[in-house]
């Protein structure tokens, strides 16, 4: 940086109203503070319904799921056996028993197809999910029952209310066709996971209850683990190195299996969304070249002048790109604090959800990261920068004589 | 001593696919602390003359040559030599409104590599010394025709020039600032011994110069003043 452009710097950063604030400014500035909000808002947004999703899905759902290879019961003495092998495991944060199965919900005329999960509720082991019991209690005893939010409001239950559950049981079939086995529990709480999915089909039972109304001796279904946060990316690793130690009796499932697909779609979905609202600041680019064609149009006098002083075209290009520059950086802060508000905003207003059918979740938030908000800027800049120099080339072409001549 | 020297300078234009020949064998000679003035109708080319010796514009015959080196403005030298060997003061004074007037005249050292806070102090003190003490901090837009003049030839004297080239300097002015800019330049002439190259119309203070000239179809010719 020559002397020049060190003098001409700090008067823009001594007077920036002075030197900054010109109407030629005006709409430059305000195209990139609307699209580099709209991209800043676009990513905190997807970014939000990302660790959102992440969290609900990884919250609703065991990050490990140990079965048994056959397909049968896990029984109580297999169940001490491999918790005793998992409990040098410090990855793991706890480890929950539970028998599940497809059943039907009865509410009259309107029968839903839920799944049945039966917990122990003696205390032995953790209930993982008791901070989702958002009406009613976590704790359950015989003949209660929690159900989820959306299956409660198709069915009209609420707690204290009484749901029939039917199960077809097909290895009984009678003369007069399948009978199927059938109880009728009290709601004692309403399941909200933010997890449509499961809002919409979760049971939850007591074992002993569970194992009465399927039948089935004492045995679990399937243990599931839920690993320490710091852990829970290692999954599949972790999966891998348990199922050494288990052997081939038991097959085990990490939550990537089931989960990673959906989440590696979302996070595609949304650098897709930023590269093409990226386009959004290249149009808005289009008025950084027209205010920097008329601030040299504006200010050919005074270029043609400082040329004759002996300044280089390089020198006086720099100059300019320094004052568009500083305006165009100015305008993507405040098109990034924009975009924070908007993101804000959208996040808590109150007039529109997500369908959770469609989009798994059914709230908006939004994360500001910091690495994100670098990327943002970084891009900004970069475009309006490569905006700022292409018309400053024009300098180079600019005549002394021509413009002395005719000012 | 010879400060700067034109010889056999040609330059014709195009136009309607007519070639013009402005300048035809012109060669000019500047001694140290002399003051020359060129008159001349409108478009016989005074100013063209004026530009190729400041080397902005390229003669497309003929050597410039400033202080006893041949020089022209293509060569990458040129706005060094420019701005340490010459110094401009034109018809419009090119002052840039941003900058206040000591910012103004500061500029050539500025752009020769001193810094900001050296030449501003060196342009103060000189914009003081020409009677400006009162208007270091005004913008342009806040100076009178005949201020704006006098900064913008403080600008050209800041480096401290072999010689001014000032093309129809008092051409904007009323006879008031008109007479003003003159006596300064006068004044810098005879007290400093600045050498100028003074391109007018105004022929009464022209008399005022050590040599002046007319240029008729594209040739100088010196005038004898009675």
């Amino acid at each position: 940086m020559d002397k020049l452009q060190q003098f001409f710097l700090t008067r823009y950063l001594k007077a920036p109203k002075r030197n900054l604030l010109r109407f030629s400014f005006v709409f430059m500035t305000l195209g990139i503070v609307l699209s580099v909000g709209i991209l800043s808002a676009a990513l905190n947004l997807f970014e939000g319904y990302e660790r959102s999703l992440k969290m609900v899905l990884l919250g609703s759902l065991p990050h490990i799921t140990i079965q048994k290879t056959d397909a049968e019961y896990i029984s109580p003495e297999e169940l001490d056996l491999i918790v005793k092998q998992l409990a040098a495991s410090s990855e793991i944060e706890s480890t929950t028993p539970v028998i599940t199965y497809s059943v039907m919900a009865v509410e009259g005329t309107k029968v839903r197809g839920a799944s049945l999960n039966g917990y122990d509720f003696s205390g032995r082991y953790p209930f993982p999910y008791a901070n989702y019991i958002k009406k009613g209690s976590a704790s359950l005893h015989s003949g209660e029952i929690i159900i989820g939010k959306y299956l409660a409001k198709e069915l009209g239950k609420k707690v204290g209310d009484t749901l029939k559950i039917v199960y077809p049981q097909l290895d009984r079939i009678s003369a007069l066709g399948i009978f199927p086995a059938e109880h009728n529990y009290r709601v004692a709480g309403i399941y909200n996971s933010g997890f449509y999915e499961n809002d919409r089909s979760m049971l939850i039972c007591t074992q002993t209850d569970a194992e009465a109304l399927l039948n089935i001796n004492p045995g679990f279904a399937k243990l599931e683990l839920r690993l320490r946060p710091s852990h829970i990316d290692d999954a599949s690793i972790l999966a891998v190195s348990m199922q050494n130690k288990l052997g081939v009796d038991y097959s085990l499932y990490p939550w990537t299996i089931f989960s990673a697909g959906l989440l590696k779609l979302v996070m595609m979905e949304k650098w897709l969304i930023f590269i093409v609202f990226c386009f959004l600041v290249l149009i808005s680019g289009i008025n950084v070249i027209s205010a920097v064609a008329t601030i040299i149009l504006d200010k050919k006098n005074e270029i043609a002048v400082l040329k004759t002083l002996g300044a280089s075209s390089a020198s006086i290009r720099k100059v300019l790109s320094y004052q568009v520059g500083l305006v165009g950086l100015i305008a993507i802060i405040l098109g990034q604090v924009l975009g924070a508000l908007l993101s804000i905003f959208v996040e808590h207003q109150g007039f529109y959800h997500l369908k959770g059918d469609v989009y798994f979740i059914d709230s908006l938030t939004t994360a500001i990261l910091p690495l994100n908000q670098l990327i943002v800027f970084g891009v900004s800049a970069t475009l309006v920068l490569a905006c700022i120099y292409y018309p400053l080339r024009q300098i180079d072409k600019l005549q002394i004589i021509e413009i002395l001549r005719n000012p | 001593m010879l400060c700067l020297a034109g010889y056999n300078l040609c330059k014709s234009y195009i136009d309607s696919d007519q070639s013009i020949h402005v300048l035809k064998d012109t060669s000019l000679e500047v001694q140290e602390a002399e003051m020359i003035c060129i008159t001349g109708q409108s478009g016989c080319g005074k100013s063209t003359l004026l530009h190729i010796l400041g080397l902005l514009d390229k003669p497309d015959a003929g050597q410039v040559l400033i202080g006893g080196r041949e020089i022209h403005s293509s060569m990458p030298e040129a706005p060094l030599v420019r701005n340490t060997q010459l110094g401009f003061v034109f018809q419009f004074h090119y002052l840039v409104e941003d900058l206040s007037a000591k910012e103004n005249v500061a500029l050539p050292m500025i752009i020769g590599g001193k810094s900001s806070a050296v030449a501003i102090k060196h342009a103060s003190e000189l914009l003081c010394n020409l009677g400006l003490a009162e208007r270091l901090n005004r913008y342009p837009n806040q100076l009178s025709g005949g201020e704006q003049q006098r900064v913008s030839l403080a600008r050209a004297l800041i480096n401290s020039p072999k010689i001014v080239l000032a093309d129809e300097p008092t051409g904007n002015l009323d006879p008031e600032h008109s007479a003003e800019v003159w006596q300064m330049m006068l004044k810098l002439n005879r007290e400093r011994g600045q050498a100028f190259v003074i391109v007018t119309h105004d022929r009464d203070s022209a008399r005022l110069a050590s040599k002046t000239y007319n240029l008729t179809q594209g040739k100088l010719s010196p005038i004898v003043w009675e």
